[in-house]
């Protein structure tokens, strides 16, 4: 990064072309929406080119980074809040039908039961649910899980207090789990012998 | 949450305990505190299950994929850049005949405060020859009858001793 600072393309391209994977899964589990990340992971490393005068030598680049990440994604996301579009992105209909965050609540809640999943659908079960955090909570979940952060870095990245790291992440896992509980009952069930019959 | 048996056991910390119970999963608690958590753990089967049910949930997060970007982002991206860098660079350009002249400006307005500087120290640390002659004017009005005596402690003896006649020239002044 020190080199691109120092107007280095070639440094510059290395770093796109190292953290892109990671900038991108990040934007994508964080907004639900493959084009979309991509664009924003664009804009980021735009953002990084010109704020690259200011970036402190001895400063971890990832946290910057994802300093960045975080902005962006957060802009984002509060300007498509504001657009009372509707999302027409064809979607194969999964686990959830066609409107899955209404059928994961109505499972977690009990009126629906949850069935067993193969391995796709347990994957769309899972992005569901961290879809189901608020933006603040899944960020924080996606730095810690997706990206190794520390409280310390996370509370960087976010301008939060480490005490309010430790209770957003405290908060959104126990959402997650009270999220998929039952698709991890179902699972036992379905994983547990059937019992023989009794003569 | 209501029939939660661990709850029951543990009324008053229910929030701060999930805190806790997260931030030992992370390994952001200091040794002490882990330390207490792993001797509750030792007896406590509903914290065990509530440590286990968390940890599950957050190892459900492995599903979801790692996104490969596609082979024309880096380059897409890159371009982008460049056209960042080119408007950038030309913004520069435009500017240099303000920065020139904001350059030239600065210069001349520390030139001038030098020049000022240089003035005022002159003048004021540079002894005025004129003052010396104004201090030693009734000297010099009286010089041709102070040098009728050579002796300059006869002189003082007779200011001593009031012996010098009083001044017409005093009184006017």
């Amino acid at each position: 990064m020190l080199e691109a600072r120092d107007d280095n393309a070639a440094a510059f391209e290395e770093l796109v072309v190292r953290y892109q994977n990671r900038v991108i899964t990040f934007l994508e589990h964080h907004t639900g929406n493959h084009d979309l990340a991509r664009d924003l992971a664009q804009d980021v490393f735009l953002r990084v080119f010109r704020a690259r005068k200011r970036y402190v030598p001895g400063a971890k680049f990832s946290t910057w980074l994802f300093t960045i990440t975080h902005n962006v994604a957060k802009n984002a996301l509060r300007s498509r809040s504001r657009r009372p579009e509707i999302n027409l992105e064809g979607r194969e209909s999964g686990a959830m039908g066609i409107r899955p965050l209404e059928a994961m609540a109505q499972v977690s809640s009990g009126q629906i039961p949850a069935r067993a999943l193969d391995r796709a659908e347990i994957c769309d079960v899972v992005r569901m649910a961290v879809q189901s955090l608020n933006e603040r909570q899944r960020m924080a979940v996606l730095l810690s899980k997706f990206e190794g952060m520390s409280y310390a870095e996370i509370a960087e990245t976010m301008d939060m207090s480490i005490q309010a790291v430790k209770s957003l992440l405290s908060r959104a896992r126990a959402n997650l789990h009270d999220v998929l509980a039952p698709y991890f009952d179902q699972e036992n069930h379905a994983n547990t012998p059937d019992e023989p019959a009794s003569n | 949450m209501e029939n939660d048996p661990h709850q029951a056991d543990h009324p008053q910390d229910t929030v701060p305990e999930d805190e806790q119970l997260v931030a030992y999963l992370d390994g952001e608690l200091d040794d002490e505190s882990a330390r207490q958590i792993e001797q509750r753990l030792t007896s406590d089967s509903a914290l065990r299950d509530q440590l286990s049910r968390l940890e599950r949930a957050w190892d459900a997060l492995d599903e979801l994929e790692q996104v490969e970007a596609d082979v024309d982002f880096a380059k897409t991206t890159i371009e982008m850049v460049a056209v960042a860098a080119e408007e950038e660079h030309q913004r520069d350009v435009e500017q240099q005949p303000a920065k020139r002249r904001r350059r030239w400006l600065i210069g001349f307005t520390g030139m001038a405060a030098a020049c000022l500087a240089g003035f005022v120290a002159v003048w004021g640390f540079t002894p005025d020859p004129n003052e010396q002659l104004i201090e030693d004017l009734p000297v010099i009005q009286k010089l041709d009858q102070y040098q009728q005596i050579d002796d300059i402690e006869f002189l003082l003896l007779l200011h001593k001793h009031k012996l010098f006649p009083p001044e017409a020239d005093d009184d006017e002044a």
